[in-house]
């Protein structure tokens, strides 16, 4: 080895590395989810939907904020980071609140204090707001575009597209779903990466801290929207578009 | 770097079997390697992680296509570097190598080894510049031959290239660094 191979060998010891993240517990968490961290879509029988809510209602989990409807889950559908339940009847419909996306910043500011690289929809170029909260591991990032040509204003938001982006990985439950009947619920592939579109009749959004009970406050009523899982990230499309406009948007993100 | 201990191959029989936490020991034994891997690819850590996560699962998929008795950390970081690259669409919102030396770690009476005592600070960093100003496939050879200390077969196997191609890169690499460096280094 000649004396400038020796000086290379000795440089990458001392080099000041980038700290490696321990990937244990998330390949682990992978490998071998947990019962209410599904990895995949999963639509149960009906009969095994109300023992799984049972067995939730036991453990004080969301269904018990909601006992009108405890029993009547219809389907589940899961990505890593989200849950979309259908059930026969909805709770009751909660007042119009403001969006509560965090505090403003910019998009370089939010790379520094997130623990993913943001992704920006290009087919709908820059966002108009980038918003920052810290609510849940990894952090919560959110991209709001004004109503435009091509994104027609959303009732749900006054806006013409959302994008919520957060690690899934680390929060398998963080954002939910309840969708009545009359939604249209499809699960979709969209360039390898497994999401579920819902569209049409109002249904509930909702994001569950970890380690916090559901509260029914957080309800707020969402659009047509595309819930996109994209290596441990979970990405959330939500405006008045159809699903290919969606599905456009989301092939988009970079 | 870590050592590969001797049980690894008892691991991975294992791992096959289905036991995950033999193959989660398989990835506390590599993590930093497939990390350091992915962030020279990358240079960014939120897709290197990504990219070493998602690669651990993949291998993982195929470990029934893992042949018994092979070396297993080529094959992983052939696969850590092909997701790597994979995330390489978002180009333009990378930093640069940006790797820095550390602060002084050895101990202050400990005795330096010979190249250590080569190395003072300022040349390191001067080192540091010039591996920066390479071209992205010659730096990249570079980090993984010497900064990360892997193997030639395990070089090839991160920039999914012959041998002889890593050696080539390699070879006009260090010419490019000794004309840098002028008189600083003997060939």
């Amino acid at each position: 080895m000649s004396e400038l191979e020796s000086r290379l060998t000795q440089l990458g010891r001392d080099l000041d590395w980038p700290v490696t993240p321990d990937l244990t517990h998330a390949v682990r968490e992978r490998l071998n989810p947990p019962v209410r961290a599904r990895r995949r879509p999963i639509v149960f029988r009906r009969s095994l939907v109300i023992a799984l809510a049972a067995l939730l209602l036991l453990a004080g989990g969301v269904f018990a904020a909601i006992p009108s409807v405890r029993d009547s889950v219809l389907d589940f559908f899961g990505l890593q980071g989200a849950t979309v339940e259908r059930r026969q009847e909805l709770p009751p419909a909660p007042p119009p609140s403001p969006l509560e996306l965090g505090r403003q910043t910019t998009l370089a500011e939010a790379r520094d204090s997130l623990r993913f690289e943001p992704l920006v929809p290009e087919a709908a170029g820059p966002p108009d707001r980038v918003y920052v909260a810290n609510g849940v591991p990894g952090g919560l990032l959110s991209l709001a575009y004004r109503p435009r040509a091509g994104l027609q204003e959303a009732k749900s938001t006054g806006l013409g597209l959302l994008v919520s982006e957060f690690r899934g990985d680390l929060a398998p439950e963080y954002a939910g779903k309840i969708a009545g009947q009359a939604t249209k619920i499809e699960r979709l592939t969209v360039d390898g990466h497994r999401a579920i579109w819902l569209e049409g009749a109002p249904h509930f959004f909702f994001y569950r801290p970890p380690n916090e009970p559901f509260r029914e406050e957080r309800l707020r009523i969402a659009q047509n929207v595309l819930l996109l899982e994209d290596g441990r990230l979970l990405v959330r499309l939500e405006g008045a578009f159809d699903r290919e406009r969606a599905v456009e948007l989301a092939r988009s993100l970079r | 770097m870590e050592d590969r201990p001797p049980q690894e191959a008892e691991l991975l029989a294992r791992a096959k079997r289905g036991e995950v936490d033999a193959y989660e020991e398989i990835v506390r034994i590599h993590q930093t390697i497939a990390f350091r891997t992915a962030w020279v690819i990358t240079r960014s850590e939120a897709d290197a992680e990504e990219a070493a996560q998602d690669a651990f699962l993949k291998a993982h998929a195929a470990l029934d296509r893992f042949r018994e008795g092979a070396p297993f950390r080529p094959w992983l970081l052939a696969i850590v570097a092909n997701e790597a690259r994979n995330r390489l669409r978002s180009a333009g919102r990378r930093t640069g190598l940006a790797l820095r030396v550390a602060e002084e770690r050895r101990p202050v009476d400990a005795v330096p080894s010979p190249e250590a005592a080569l190395l003072d600070s300022e040349r390191r960093e001067r080192l540091l510049a010039a591996i920066e100003r390479l071209p992205g496939p010659a730096r990249q050879a570079i980090a993984c031959r010497y900064l990360l200390d892997l193997s030639e077969e395990e070089t090839a196997a991160a920039l999914h290239c012959p041998r002889g191609t890593v050696k080539s890169r390699l070879s006009r690499a260090l010419d490019s660094l000794r004309l840098e460096l002028g008189e600083e280094v003997q060939a």
